[in-house]
């Protein structure tokens, strides 16, 4: 019936919309939890860090290999902003018109939107600050390098903000997700929407509470540790051979 | 003044205008239709329950034909239908089905294999043929032998409007929306179209045609409550009236559903009983098989309706602020059953009641719900006597349903009749009659006319306030022309409504004086035309001294087919008079395939017209002889009431059935 | 339910607009009508009709949730105001038409023509290549689960809510809106039509159709008929996406 192909661009950029905010929430759950093994021990969150710079794969440390993944997760952020600028309101008008409509509904899902384009926002300058330095200085990640970057460097307010809009449009993001391409969608579909507004509700609350404890963790470093030595980490465990 | 030319005038664009306008846009020839709301929204989208058609598909279906379907469809009209637009339409109704069948209507279907029904208050189960597997599947409705009642789930008349609507897109039928049709342009015995007010912009618009056709439903909400959507409200009868030359036939014939809920009168479908639901009393006592031990719950509707009503006059019903009412039980058909096919029934459950009805019992009681009269038509569907003037679907009196019409028999009847005008007006616009011969300065003086008219509404002084009169109105209907009638009761409505009709004259429009959208206006003028509707039910009635069908006389209990085997009709030849003129058309017996005999509904009162025996004979004779040769059933039909050559030709053929013809 | 029951006095606001008339601007009006037992806004509207304002407009038709004409903003909300039963709602209440759609007056918009355009833009009827149906022949067959799943889809009544409850079609004019998305499902299921995907696709493959939708899930829980709308249009985006595979 029809002679003319059809142009695959749209389906292709909402795909690839979704999937590096797949990538990036994945990374996100994650890159919060190995975080979080300040509230272990510094020995635990030392062994996480080194972990990623290849240690126990090469015996030795590659701080290059933290800015590789962060240059990785900077072009997928960048490539993901990019293609959600389409969605964000164009014009002032177009932004009143969604503002009111959202007061008007009184429509969860709806104002769980506007959160994440406002978090989303948001992320996309302090993001990008975040990513810039890990990139710049990978060696300096560690339980008293980073504590030192929460108080004395000033990014701990900061990584709070960051923290909460990051946890809320991740999940957020994953639940819309879930709904936009029908991720396991059980036979009564408003049970399946229900269960996972519910699941992404509780996903938020945890993060938001171990996130906030592992950044406390690193204020009370931060500000109880004595830095006269230099920043980096001396483990008990783990002798570093002579670099 | 805007004058529109189009060949054919369709006034409505529920399922039978929208039937026509497609058949008519196949044929090649220009169609506009008008409606007052998009026709999506018009009243057939109402319709739950199902389209007669007898395919017999499914197991209780076995052995279902046209002849079957027929003579269910004559002993239903108590007699009062034509018996060879019965038999026409019996014959089109499986092409019709097939037809909307291929225009995307999601028939529900047959299942091989077992099944659960629930029969008579018990479960049976049912075993369904392989070769059946995916054919259109039937429910049992009152008043019918076999389960012939097609249907989608509960939303057979929502699925058959859209899926017709869309086709009427892909042929690009043109729709005037929110037009509404006020006058007929006619002249010297011809109709020419009509004059319509645009109820957005106030605009008068006269459309000019070849032919016309009438296709604008019922007239049910001249009573105060009925089942019917607020713009059944009989406007086309009214300005078909208003021409003084067209007719109407058997006004009076109007049919009360058993179970619409209390108090706001939306109706529960006759599937709720078809699947197996019951009618229970104050003390929750299934009291139909007392009165009705064959057919019980399912007996015809208007049987049904007055035993109701004759059980709450015995003090049965249940105490209610908004009067007496009985129990519709469907809890035994389980939640599942409900939740799945009777959807529609739980979501006005629910919204309107506040109940469940998997768990509560449904408050109901009898209503008006369907008008068997209408435009008085030829088969053709052509108007008796004004030429150009076609009708069809539930504005017409066709006559296929007489006094009493079959659930399902009306939807079905809204696309065969419409595949049937559509070919005819056709043919009639193939033909050099049809040439327009009317002139410009005549069409002006129709729009003046309503023009002056409206303008008189709106600068009167001192008049009357038309709420006032339309709801005086809705009570006489509902209270003195109901499910049981009395000539004193009767005498009094029609003279109450000719003292309405000669107020109704000097009605002012108060405060809200635009021209435009006007909802004030609109209630004005149409309280004009319904109130003369009304009078043609209400005098009709009061003539007619016999009960039949759903016209039911306390005083005179009997059917008098000696007297009264003939059609009412009426008619308004002169502006000023206030009650219409009645004549009344014979129904010949001589010519009937099944002569009258007894319904079968409690004693057999009728008293039998002396040509009723010399036919059976005759009948009786032409069946032996030709059975005794082995002659088909079309053959010994044919010998004794031929039809098919009042069909288009393309519509003559016999139909394929499991079994049958294949 | 008993008698004796004081009844509220309901403080209806309505927004009202005559367009037609060059003097009249769009604001609010108060009306107290007194509540009764089971009715709805129908009801009531008509009360204020018949007693406080006849020229009040608003559009009802079948009056029980079926056609689809009544659709109005309820406190904001879009919603069938012929089902909406007044002691589901407090004291006082807002109502006001149905945004996006073209206006005649007061409460009344003419979806109608909206949906025309859609219907007509979406082609929402069987494609069919074949010959003139044989009418005298047994129909097509088809599974019983199919029919009744299109029949799930086909309940639609082209009420508007779910537009004026889009996010989307709101910032975007163009956008079908999930009324569009699942007429496409539909179809898409209907083996009756012959559409290929790659007709649908170019159908509802863009940002005015499918990837568009920012699955705000308005239209999911506005929708008077609880359609699966949510599930169709993922449902939808999986088989565009695989389309372009
Ligand atoms: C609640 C309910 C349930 C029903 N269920 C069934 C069932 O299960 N099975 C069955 O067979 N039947 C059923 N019926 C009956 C059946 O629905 C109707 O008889 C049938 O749909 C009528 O169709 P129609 O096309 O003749 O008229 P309608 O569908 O009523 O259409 C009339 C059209 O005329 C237009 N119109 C009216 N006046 C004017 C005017 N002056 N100018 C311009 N346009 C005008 C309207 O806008 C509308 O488009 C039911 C009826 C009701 C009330
Ligand atoms: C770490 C950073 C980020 C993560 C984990 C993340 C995650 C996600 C996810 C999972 C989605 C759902 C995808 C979809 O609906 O298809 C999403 C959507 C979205 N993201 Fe992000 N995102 C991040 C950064 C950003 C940034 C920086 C911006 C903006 C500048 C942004 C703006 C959006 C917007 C507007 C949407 C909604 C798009 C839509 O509904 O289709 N995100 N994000
Ligand atoms: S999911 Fe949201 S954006 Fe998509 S159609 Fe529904 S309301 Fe509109
Ligand atoms: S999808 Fe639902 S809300 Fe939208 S038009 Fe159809 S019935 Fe109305
Ligand atoms: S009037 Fe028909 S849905 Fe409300």
């Amino acid at each position: 019936m029809r002679k003319e192909k059809i142009d695959k661009t749209p389906a292709r950029l909402d795909f690839l919309q979704s999937f590096t905010g797949l990538i990036l929430a994945l990374f996100i759950t994650g890159h919060i939890m190995f975080e979080a093994s300040i509230l272990i021990s510094n020995e635990m969150m030392y062994k996480v860090t080194i972990m990623f710079e290849g240690y126990y794969f090469f015996g030795e440390k590659y701080p290059g290999i933290i800015s590789f993944l962060a240059a990785a997760i900077s072009v997928i952020f960048v490539i993901h902003a990019g293609i959600a600028m389409k969605k964000i309101p164009s014009s002032y008008r177009n932004y009143k018109v969604i503002k009111n409509h959202i007061q008007g509904m009184k429509h969860e899902d709806s104002s769980l939107w506007m959160v994440q384009v406002i978090t989303g926002f948001m992320m996309f300058f302090m993001g990008s600050v975040h990513l810039y330095i890990m990139m710049s200085q990978p060696s300096d990640i560690g339980p008293f390098a980073s504590s030192s970057r929460v108080v004395d460097e000033f990014m701990g307010p900061l990584y709070f903000m960051l923290l909460i809009s990051v946890v809320s449009h991740a999940f957020i993001g994953l639940y819309r997700l879930a709904m936009k391409w029908g991720f396991m969608e059980g036979k009564n579909t408003k049970v399946s929407r229900a269960r996972f507004k519910f699941l992404m509700k509780a996903m938020i609350a945890i993060y938001i509470v171990v996130g906030l404890s592992s950044l406390a963790k690193y204020t009370y470093i931060g500000m109880t540790h004595d830095f006269s030595d230099g920043v980096k980490y001396k483990s008990q465990t783990i002798k570093m051979e002579n670099h | 003044m805007k004058v529109i030319y189009t060949d054919v005038l369709i006034i409505g664009g529920g399922l039978a205008g929208l039937r026509v306008a497609t058949g008519i846009k196949g044929r090649g020839h220009d169609a506009v239709v008008l409606s007052l709301v998009p026709p999506k929204r018009s009243h057939s989208a109402a319709a739950q329950g199902g389209m007669q058609a007898s395919l017999a598909n499914c197991k209780m279906g076995e052995g279902d034909n046209e002849d079957v379907h027929f003579s269910d469809t004559i002993k239903g009209s108590d007699w009062g239908a034509d018996q060879e637009v019965a038999r026409m339409f019996v014959h089109c109704a499986p092409k019709a089905i097939r037809e909307l069948a291929h225009w995307g209507v999601p028939w529900s279907r047959v299942h091989r294999g077992d099944h659960a029904a629930i029969i008579n208050a018990e479960k049976v189960t049912i075993t369904e043929k392989d070769e059946a597997h995916g054919l259109i599947t039937a429910r049992d409705f009152g008043g019918t032998k076999k389960w012939r009642t097609c249907y989608t789930s509960d939303g057979t008349g929502h699925s058959m409007l859209f899926a017709m609507d869309n086709k009427a897109k892909q042929e690009k039928v043109e729709v005037h929306e929110r037009l509404e049709a006020i006058s007929l342009i006619h002249e010297n015995g011809r109709c020419y179209g009509a004059v319509a007010r645009n109820l957005m912009s106030g605009e008068l618009v006269a459309y000019v045609s070849k032919a016309t056709t009438m296709a604008t439903g019922g007239y049910g909400r001249i009573y105060s409550v009925s089942t019917n959507a607020i713009i059944c409200q009989g406007m086309g009868q009214a300005i078909a009236l208003e021409t003084g030359v067209a007719t109407l036939g058997n006004m009076e014939a109007i049919q009360f559903h058993p179970t619409a809920i209390v108090p706001v009168g939306i109706l529960t479908t006759e599937g709720c009983r078809g699947d197996g639901g019951l009618l229970l009393d104050k003390d929750g006592y299934r009291f139909m098989p007392d009165y009705e031990p064959d057919k019980k719950e399912l007996a015809s509707r208007d049987v049904v309706s007055r035993r109701m009503t004759e059980h709450m006059r015995k003090g049965k019903g249940v105490k209610s602020r908004y009067g007496d009412h009985l129990w519709l039980d469907i809890t035994i058909l389980g939640r599942e059953h409900i939740e799945k096919n009777l959807r529609e029934v739980k979501e006005i459950c629910e919204n309107f009641l506040g109940i469940d009805p998997a768990v509560d019992w449904i408050p109901v009681r009898p209503t008006q719900h369907y008008s068997m009269g209408g435009i008085r038509t030829k088969y053709t569907g052509e108007s008796q006597t004004l030429k150009g003037l076609y009708s069809c679907g539930e504005a017409a009196c066709w006559d296929l349903h007489g006094f009493n019409r079959l659930g399902g028999n009306s939807v079905s009847e809204t696309v065969v009749a419409g595949m049937l005008v559509a070919e005819n007006i056709s043919d009639y616009l193939d033909s050099d009659e049809s040439h327009l011969t009317i002139h410009t300065s005549n069409i002006e003086k129709f729009v003046k006319i309503e023009s002056d008219k409206l303008d008189a509404l709106l600068t009167k002084e001192d008049g009357e306030d038309a709420y006032v009169l339309r709801r005086r109105m809705e009570e006489i209907m509902m209270d003195k022309v109901g499910i049981f009638r009395n000539g004193d009761d009767l005498q009094e409505a029609v003279d109450e409504l000719e003292e309405l009709c000669k107020r109704s004259k000097n009605i002012e429009v108060f405060r809200s004086k635009s021209r435009a959208a006007n909802p004030a206006l609109v209630n004005a003028y149409r309280t004009q035309k319904m109130i003369k509707v009304a009078l043609t039910v209400a005098y009709g009635a009061l003539l007619r001294t016999e009960s039949r069908g759903a016209h039911s006389r306390e005083d005179y209990p009997e059917r008098d087919d000696a007297n009264w085997l003939k059609r009412t009709i009426t008619s308004w030849p002169d502006e000023n008079q206030l009650v219409p003129t009645v004549s009344y058309e014979e129904i010949d017996i001589s010519k009937m395939e099944l002569p009258p005999g007894f319904r079968g509904y409690g004693k057999d009162l009728t008293k039998h017209h002396p040509k009723t025996a010399e036919r059976e004979i005759v009948v009786n004779a032409v069946k032996e002889k030709l059975e005794a040769v082995g002659e088909s059933r079309f053959e010994i039909q044919n010998a004794l009431m031929p039809y098919l050559d009042k069909l288009p030709k393309k519509y003559r053929a016999i139909n394929e059935r499991l079994g049958e013809n294949i | 339910m008993s008698e004796s029951k004081k009844q509220r006095v309901l403080k209806i606001s309505i927004l009202r607009f005559d367009p037609h008339d060059p003097e009249d601007f769009p604001h609010m009006e108060t009306f107290e009508v007194e509540e009764a037992d089971g009715m709805t806004l129908f009801i009531a509207l008509n009360e204020i009709r018949e007693h406080h304002d006849n020229s009040l407009k608003f559009d009802f038709v079948c009056r029980a949730g079926i056609c689809g004409s009544c659709s109005m903003l309820v406190n904001g909300r879009p919603t069938l105001a012929c089902r909406t039963l007044t002691a589901k709602l407090d004291e006082k209440f807002t109502l006001a038409p149905l945004p996006l759609f073209e206006l005649i007056g007061d409460l009344s918009v003419y979806t109608g023509k909206w949906m025309r355009g859609l219907n007509e833009r979406l082609e929402t009827w069987i494609h069919d290549k074949e010959e003139e149906l044989n009418v005298d022949k047994l129909e097509e067959k088809m599974e019983p689960a199919l029919a009744d799943e299109i029949y799930e889809l086909d309940r639609c009544v082209e009420c508007g809510c779910c537009v004026a409850g889009c996010g989307t079609a709101k910032m975007n004019p163009y956008f079908v809106g999930a009324v569009g998305l699942n007429k496409i499902a539909r179809y898409q299921l209907d083996p009756r039509d012959k559409r290929s995907d790659d007709d649908y696709y170019e159908l509802v493959g863009n940002e005015d159709g499918v990837f568009g939708c920012m699955t705000l899930l308005g239209c999911e829980d506005v929708c008077p008929k609880d359609l699966p709308l949510q599930s169709k249009i993922a449902y939808l985006r999986r088989m565009m996406l695989k389309n372009t595979l």
